[in-house]
C-alpha cells in the first residue's frame, strides 16, 4: 500500500514538475575587471571573462582584447591601449595620490563603469624591531627538548585617524629561499604572506609565521573599503549564494586605488 | 469466543428497529444455541461497556417481543441505565434451557469491563431451581440470580429482597492505587468509566456549569480539553488553567463528554447533588496497561485537529514517545508531521508554517516568548517534552489575543507537577540524558524540575561532524609551525532546564512561577602552546565557539473572579543570547614574566531582552457569548555587535522599544450553537514609529451537521521584531534579532485568508483547508561589506520586499484503535519579491510544492510500533552562473561566484522513512507502567537527501558538491518513571 502511494506521489510530482523549466542557470557575459592603482604606476587595467558554470553558454561577440576602454581624470579622458591578454594601459597617465579616476567601456551592449581614488600614503609607519632571531628546526629537533627561545612578535604600527583600512604584506626578497623549518612532505610555502585588512593602528607578526631566513619587505598598504570587501567571507553554498559585492556597475572585480609604505626586516639564526 | 461474537453483534445492528429495543440473533439457524432475543435499554445507549445487564429467561412459549412488551421491571427508574436481554425458553430439560445462557452472556458482555459485576439473571421459568442453576455453572457468571420459584428467589451473594435491591448496580469502585491486579485479564478493570448513580428526575434546567478538568493521576489541570453535553453540539474548551464554564446545560442530569488528546474519552453523569460551580472532573491517560480488551472511546491520537477550531493542532507530549525520533522525542519534530508544516528541513526545529519562516511563528512558553528553539544546528528543539503538558499550534488566521507575529502561534504549557504524589523519572538515549522530578509540597504547592543534557556520544557527533566536516577552514597563516601545536578536543553540548512552582492559595487563585533555560555550546576550537620552560613563551588558541540560548521566566496569577469572569496576569522576562567567537587568541609571556593577550577574528554578539506584562480575561457575558479582552506591554532591548578583533567593533546596534496595546474579541454562538463567530480587534502602539497598528480579525465555524463543519477566517497581522540571518558559510549562518525602525527595517505585515471543511466521526477525521497569505515589509540582511571606495555603511545592507504564500492541505486521520495514524498532503507555494534579487517574484527558500506524510501507529500487547514516511518536493536554491578569480596584493587568489535568478533551481525531492518500536515496562502485580525501552531508526532506507550544494573552482572549472542530510541513524532510548 505504502509503496503504491509512494509511486503515485512520485509520478504525480514528476508530472507536475516535468514541464517546469529546469535549466535556469542562464549566463550573462559580464566582464571582470582587475586593477590596482598605485601612485607612480602607469594606469593599467586587466579585463577578463567569467568562467561559465554550464557549458555551451553564449558569449558576447565583443573581443575582450579589443575594447574601447577610457579612463577619465580631472575631466580629461584617456583612451587606454590594448596590449593583449585583456591588458589595457596608458603609459602617459601616471597615477597620482589624491586623484580620482573613472573607468568606462561598453561590453555586451552595456556600459561598464567604475570609480576610485588614490588614498594618502600611510603615515608614521614604524616597526618594533629591525631583526628577529629564529632557531632553525629540522626533523631532528623537537620543541619539547627545550633550549630554544621564541622571540617576541614583530609589531608594526602606523597612524590611522579616520578608520581607514590597512593591509600588511610580508615578502621575502632573497634570491634563494632558506627555510627555517623542514616542510616535510608539504609543498614549500610562497615567499609572501599577508595579514587580513584591518582598520586599527597596528598588527603583530609572530615568529612562527616566517618561513624563510633573510631580508623581508614589510609593505603597508592603505587600501579602500572596496578592496577590504574582497577578504570578506564569500558564500560557496547554494543556501545563500548571492552576487559578490562590487563597486563596478555592469561588471565584476576590483578597480581600486591604494598607497603604500615599506619597512625592512631581517630574519636570522640566533 | 471472538469468532462468533462479531457476527452476532453485526447482526444485531442489521435488525435494528425504529423502536428503542433491538431484535437480535445468536448463531445461525440450525445451531443448538440458535436464539432470537430482544435487547432493550431505557436510555438508548447500547454501546456503553459498563452497563448493568439483566438477562431474563422467559416462560416456556413466550416470545421475546411479547415479554418485552409486558415487562414492567424495565420501566422502573432504578433500571433506567440497565440493559435487558429477553431470552426465549427453548429445550425441555432445565439443562437444555440453561445451556445457551453462558455463551449468550459471554457474547453480550463482550468487551464488558466489569467482570461478573452487574450481570443479573432473572429466571421466569418456574421449573428451574437453584440446583439447576448451579449445575449449569451460572452462579459464577452472574452476580445475582432471581428464580421464579417462590421458595428460593435469589441465588448469590445478595440476600433475598425486592428486585431493585437484588439487581442493584455496584457503583463503588475500589481505589485504583490500592487495587491489586492479579492477572492480565482483570487489567481491563482499570479502564472503567464513571457510573451513573442517579436515576431521578432533574431538578435544575438550563443552567451554567463551571468546573475544572484534571489528570486523574497527577492532578495536573488540562488546558484546551473539550467539555461537551452528550448528544448536543453544546461544548466548550477549557482555558489554559483547565477551567471551563459551560452555559445552557439543559438539565442537571445531562451527560458530559470530556475529550483530551492522549486521554480517555470520559463521560460524566451530572446529578442534582453535584456542584454547579467548581465541578472537578478527572480524566485518565489512554491505557498504558497491557490490555487485551479494546476499550471503546479510548483516544489513541497523538496530535489532533479539531472540528471546533480552525487551523489548530493540539498535541500532548504524553504519547509522543510512540513516534520515531533521532535521539529525543520532540514536539517541534512531531508537528512537522502534520499538513501545512514543512517537514523536509532537518536542520531547523523552528517551524515553517504555511510558507512562513520560523521567526514568524510566535512561541509562547508559559506566557513568555521564546525567540530561538534550535539545539545542535536545529536537529533538536529546545523543548524537553518531559516538562510539557500541552501544546497548541495555530497555523494561521489566529485570534486577536495573540500578536506580534506574521505566520503562526505555538502555545506551550509547562507541567505543574503531580499534585498528589512525588514522582520522578528519566530518559537515556544515545544523544542525551533527561531527568525530571515532581514534588507536591503540602496541599497548595506543586513543583516540577526537568533537566536534559546532551553528551558527545554517537548521535551528537554524527550531527556535529556533519555540520563541521562540510566546511573548509581557511587560514590566513601559512602552514608550518605545526610543531608547536597541541590539539585538544573541544567540548560541545546542549542542555536545558525547566522548572515550575505552582501555588494555589484558594480554589480561585493559581500563582505559578516558571523558568526555562536552554543553552548550546558548539566548540570547534584548538589550542597550542610552546614549551613551558623557555624564558619567553607563548600560547595560542584558535577558538571557534558558538554559545547561544534562552533564559525565560514568568510569574503568572490566574484568578477565577466569578463563574463568569476568569483572568490571568503574567509578568515575564525572556532573553535570547548568541555569542559567536571565531578567533585566534594569543598570549605571549616575555622573559620578564609579563603576559600580553590579543585576540583577532570574528566576534558576534546578539542579546535580546523582552520584558512583558500581559493581562487576559474571559468573560461569559451572555449565554451565547464569551468576551475575551486584555492588555499587553513589552519593552524590548536588543543589542547586536559584530567585531573583527577585540578593539575594533564594526557594527554596534542597540535598540529599545515599547510595544503596548490591547485586544477584544467575542466568541458568540448562533442558530442553536451551529455557528460560532469570533470577531476581534487588536490595537498596538509601537513607540519607535509612533504609530498605532490596527489588526481586525474574524473567524466563523458553521456545523452543517454533527459531523461536517465549514470554517473560514481572516485577519491582519503585524510583526515588530524580526530575525535576520547573517550568512556565514565558513562557520554556519547565525541568526540575530533586530527591531523595526520604521525606515530601513519596516514593520512587517500580513493578511491571512483561510477556508476549510472537516468531516469528523468517532473514528475518523477528514479535513481540507486552503489558505492565502499576503506579506509586506519583509526584511533581509546581508552583512557583506558594502563595496564603495568611500566607506562602509552596514545599515545599507537591509533589503525590503514582499511575498505571498498559498496552499491547500488535506488530512485523513484514524483516531482510534490498535492501528491508527494519519495521511496528509499539502500543495503549496511561497513566493518572495525582493527588488535587490530579482524584478520578478521568486520562490522563497522554504517553498515546497508537494508534501506528503504518512504516520502509522500500531499497538500490540506491550509493543508500540510506528512508522512515518515523508515526501517533499526539493527546496529551491541558487546556483552560480559563472565565477571569476581575483589576484590579491600578496599574490594569492580568491574565487568569486556570480549567480543567476534567485532560487530558480530545485534540489532533488526529499523523502525519508522512520520507524520505531517501544516496549512497555510494567512492574509488580499491579503491572504499573514505569516506562519503556524504545528503538528507532531514522531514515531507514538511508535516502541521500541533499541539504545544500557547495561550489568551488578547480582548474578553471566550477565543481558542484552535494552536502547531504543525515543517513540512516538508529537510536535506543530507555525511559523510566516512578508513576
Amino acid at each position: 500500500m505504502r509503496v503504491k502511494i509512494r509511486i503515485t506521489v512520485a509520478l504525480l510530482s514528476f508530472a507536475l514538475t516535468a514541464c517546469k523549466k529546469q535549466d535556469s542557470s542562464e549566463f550573462t557575459d559580464t566582464p571582470v575587471i582587475e586593477s590596482y592603482l598605485q601612485p607612480g604606476n602607469v594606469m593599467n587595467v586587466k579585463l577578463s571573462r567569467q568562467i561559465p558554470f554550464s557549458s555551451g553558454v553564449n558569449y558576447s561577440a565583443d573581443d575582450i582584447n579589443a575594447l574601447s576602454v577610457n579612463v577619465t581624470c580631472n575631466n580629461v579622458t584617456y583612451p587606454l591601449t590594448a596590449y593583449g591578454n585583456g591588458q589595457y594601459a596608458d603609459s602617459n597617465l601616471i597615477v597620482a595620490e589624491g586623484a580620482k579616476y573613472n573607468l568606462s567601456f561598453t561590453y555586451n551592449k552595456k556600459p561598464v563603469t567604475a570609480y576610485t581614488y588614490i588614498p594618502a600614503k600611510p603615515q608614521g609607519y614604524t616597526q618594533s624591531v629591525t631583526q628577529i632571531a629564529i632557531t632553525r628546526m629540522d626533523s631532528t629537533s623537537t620543541p619539547m627538548a627545550g633550549g630554544f627561545t621564541m622571540p617576541d612578535p614583530v609589531t608594526l604600527s602606523w597612524t590611522n585617524t579616520d578608520g581607514s583600512y590597512y593591509i600588511v604584506v610580508i615578502e621575502n626578497i632573497e634570491a634563494t629561499l632558506d627555510p627555517i623549518r623542514d616542510f616535510g612532505n608539504n609543498a614549500p610555502p610562497g615567499n609572501r604572506f599577508k595579514k587580513k585588512p584591518t582598520n586599527s593602528t597596528s598588527i603583530e607578526i609572530r615568529a612562527n609565521e616566517f618561513q624563510y631566513y633573510g631580508t623581508h619587505r614589510l609593505i603597508l598598504y592603505h587600501v579602500l573599503p572596496d578592496y577590504a570587501t574582497l577578504y570578506d567571507d564569500n558564500s560557496t553554498s547554494s543556501q545563500n549564494l548571492t552576487n559578490p559585492s562590487t563597486s563596478i556597475s555592469n561588471g565584476y572585480g576590483i578597480f581600486t586605488g591604494l598607497n603604500s609604505d615599506t619597512l625592512m626586516l631581517e630574519v636570522k639564526e640566533p | 469466543m471472538k469468532k462468533i461474537g462479531f457476527p452476532l453483534l453485526a447482526l444485531c445492528l442489521l435488525v435494528h428497529l425504529a423502536e428503542a429495543q433491538k431484535e437480535c440473533e445468536l448463531n445461525a439457524p440450525g445451531n443448538a444455541c440458535y436464539l432470537q432475543f430482544v435487547s432493550y435499554t431505557a436510555d438508548g445507549n447500547y454501546s456503553l461497556d459498563t452497563k448493568p445487564v439483566v438477562f431474563e429467561l422467559l416462560k416456556p412459549g413466550e416470545s421475546p417481543m411479547e415479554a418485552y412488551t409486558k415487562d414492567t421491571i424495565k420501566d422502573l427508574p432504578a433500571f433506567f441505565n440497565y440493559k435487558f436481554i429477553y431470552v426465549p425458553n427453548h429445550g425441555t430439560t432445565a439443562a437444555e434451557k440453561l445451556d445457551c445462557i453462558s455463551s449468550l452472556v459471554s457474547l453480550v458482555s463482550f468487551g464488558y469491563s466489569r467482570g461478573k459485576e452487574n450481570l443479573f439473571f432473572l429466571v421466569n421459568d418456574e421449573s428451574i431451581n437453584s440446583q439447576d442453576v448451579k449445575a449449569a455453572h451460572l452462579t459464577g457468571v452472574f452476580k445475582t440470580i432471581r428464580l421464579a420459584i417462590p421458595a428460593v428467589k435469589a441465588v448469590g451473594a445478595v440476600a433475598q429482597a425486592d428486585i431493585t435491591s437484588d439487581f442493584k448496580e455496584t457503583v463503588a469502585v475500589p481505589d485504583e492505587d490500592e487495587k491489586e491486579e492479579t492477572s492480565v485479564k482483570t487489567a481491563a478493570a482499570d479502564e472503567k468509566a464513571p457510573q451513573k448513580t442517579y436515576f431521578g428526575a432533574p431538578k435544575t434546567f438550563d443552567y451554567t456549569l463551571s468546573g475544572i478538568v484534571r489528570d486523574a493521576a497527577s492532578g495536573e489541570a488540562l488546558p484546551f480539553a473539550t467539555v461537551q453535553i452528550k448528544g448536543t453540539t453544546n461544548g466548550i474548551a477549557t482555558n489554559t488553567d483547565g477551567y471551563f464554564t459551560l452555559v445552557k446545560v439543559p438539565s442537571d442530569t445531562a451527560t458530559l463528554v470530556i475529550q483530551y488528546v492522549g486521554y480517555q474519552k470520559t463521560e460524566v453523569y451530572l446529578n442534582p447533588q453535584l456542584p454547579k460551580r467548581n465541578l472537578l472532573i478527572e480524566v485518565k491517560p489512554s491505557s498504558q496497561m497491557l490490555n487485551t480488551v479494546v476499550v471503546e472511546g479510548q483516544r489513541e491520537d497523538i496530535v489532533l485537529s479539531n472540528k471546533e477550531d480552525i487551523s489548530t493542532i493540539k498535541m500532548t507530549p504524553k504519547k509522543l514517545e510512540q513516534l520515531p525520533n533521532i535521539g529525543e522525542k520532540d514536539i517541534m519534530r512531531s508537528f512537522q508531521l502534520m499538513p501545512g508544516i514543512g517537514a523536509s528541513n532537518e536542520s531547523s526545529s523552528g517551524l515553517y508554517v504555511r510558507g512562513g519562516t520560523p521567526d514568524q511563528n510566535l512561541i509562547l512558553y508559559d506566557g513568555f516568548t521564546i525567540y530561538y528553539v534550535d539545539h545542535l544546528y536545529g536537529f533538536f528543539s529546545a523543548f524537553n517534552s518531559n516538562a510539557l503538558k500541552d501544546i497548541q499550534l495555530y497555523k494561521g488566521a489566529f485570534e486577536s489575543r495573540f500578536g506580534g507575529r506574521l505566520s503562526s502561534v505555538t502555545e506551550i504549557a509547562g507541567k505543574e507537577g503531580n499534585q498528589k504524589k512525588f514522582n520522578m523519572g528519566g530518559d537515556f538515549s544515545l544523544l542525551s540524558a533527561n531527568a525530571f522530578v515532581e514534588i507536591p509540597i503540602g496541599k497548595k504547592f506543586t513543583s516540577v524540575v526537568a533537566f536534559r543534557r546532551s553528551y558527545q556520544g554517537y548521535v551528537y557527533d554524527k550531527i556535529f561532524n556533519k555540520f563541521n566536516s562540510s566546511q573548509t577552514t581557511t587560514s590566513d597563516q601559512p602552514s608550518g609551525g605545526g610543531r608547536f601545536k597541541q590539539q585538544s578536543k573541544a567540548v560541545s553540548f546542549f542542555y536545558d532546564l525547566n522548572a515550575k512552582l505552582t501555588y494555589r492559595p484558594t480554589d480561585k487563585d493559581i500563582i505559578s512561577f516558571s523558568l526555562f533555560n536552554g543553552t548550546d555550546k558548539l566548540n570547534n576550537g584548538t589550542a597550542a602552546a610552546s614549551s613551558a620552560n623557555a624564558p619567553s613563551s607563548f600560547s595560542t588558541s584558535s577558538t571557534d565557539l558558538t554559545k547561544y540560548g534562552n533564559i525565560g521566566s514568568s510569574l503568572k496569577w490566574s484568578r477565577k473572579w466569578s463563574s463568569k469572569l476568569y483572568g490571568n496576569t503574567i509578568l515575564s522576562y525572556s532573553n535570547y543570547y548568541s555569542d559567536r567567537d571565531r578567533s585566534q587568541e594569543r598570549t605571549v609571556t616575555n622573559a620578564a614574566g609579563t603576559a600580553v593577550t590579543t585576540k583577532t577574528g570574528l566576534f558576534e554578539n546578539n542579546n535580546l531582552k523582552d520584558y512583558s506584562f500581559k493581562s487576559d480575561y474571559e468573560w461569559n457575558i451572555f449565554k451565547n457569548s464569551q468576551l475575551q479582552f486584555g492588555g499587553f506591554a513589552t519593552y524590548f532591548d536588543i543589542k547586536y555587535t559584530y567585531a573583527q578583533n577585540d578593539t575594533n567593533t564594526i557594527l554596534d546596534r542597540h535598540n529599545f522599544a515599547v510595544l503596548a496595546g490591547g485586544y477584544v474579541q467575542s466568541k458568540t454562538k448562533f442558530f442553536d450553537d451551529k455557528l460560532i463567530f469570533l470577531p476581534g480587534i487588536r490595537i498596538s502602539y509601537f513607540d519607535v514609529t509612533g504609530k498605532p497598528y490596527y489588526e481586525p480579525r474574524a473567524s466563523a465555524i458553521y456545523k452543517l451537521t454533527s459531523k461536517i463543519s465549514l470554517k473560514a477566517a481572516t485577519g491582519k497581522y503585524y510583526q515588530f521584531a524580526n530575525r535576520v540571518t547573517r550568512e556565514d558559510i565558513l562557520s554556519g549562518s547565525r541568526d540575530f534579532w533586530v527591531l523595526s525602525d520604521g525606515n530601513k527595517i519596516p514593520v512587517s505585515s500580513a493578511i491571512h485568508y483561510v477556508a476549510g471543511i472537516s468531516y469528523e466521526t468517532n473514528d475518523y477525521l477528514f479535513s481540507a483547508e486552503g489558505y492565502y497569505k499576503k506579506l509586506s515589509g519583509l526584511t533581509e540582511y546581508s552583512l557583506r561589506f558594502n563595496a564603495s571606495p568611500e566607506g562602509v555603511d552596514y545599515n545599507e545592507n537591509f533589503f525590503n520586499g514582499t511575498g505571498y504564500s498559498r496552499g491547500i492541505e488535506f488530512l485523513a486521520q484514524k483516531k482510534f484503535g490498535k492501528f491508527n495514524g494519519w495521511v496528509s498532503y499539502t500543495l503549496a507555494e511561497a513566493m518572495n519579491h525582493f527588488a535587490i534579487y530579482s524584478t520578478d517574484d521568486y520562490p522563497a527558500s522554504q517553498d515546497v510544492t508537494h508534501e506528503f506524510k504518512i504516520v502509522g501507529l500500531y499497538k500490540y500487547k506491550r509493543w508500540d510500533f510506528s512508522a512515518t514516511w515523508i515526501f517533499a518536493t526539493g527546496r529551491p536554491y541558487t546556483a552560480p552562473s559563472g565565477a571569476y578569480t581575483i589576484t590579491l596584493l600578496d599574490g594569492t587568489t580568491q574565487d568569486y561566484f556570480t549567480v543567476t535568478a534567485k532560487n530558480s533551481l530545485r534540489l532533488p525531492d526529499y523523502h525519508r522513512a522512520d520507524i520505531s518500536v517501544n516496549y512497555k515496562l510494567l512492574v509488580g502485580e499491579k503491572r504499573r507502567d514505569i516506562g519503556y525501552i524504545g528503538f528507532s531508526i531514522f531514515n531507514v532506507y538511508n535516502r541521500t537527501n541533499v541539504w545544500y550544494k557547495q561550489y568551488s573552482i578547480v582548474d578553471g572549472q566550477i565543481i558542484e558538491t552535494n552536502v547531504n542530510y543525515l543517513g540512516i541513524t538508529p537510536n535506543l532510548t530507555l525511559s523510566l518513571k516512578l508513576r
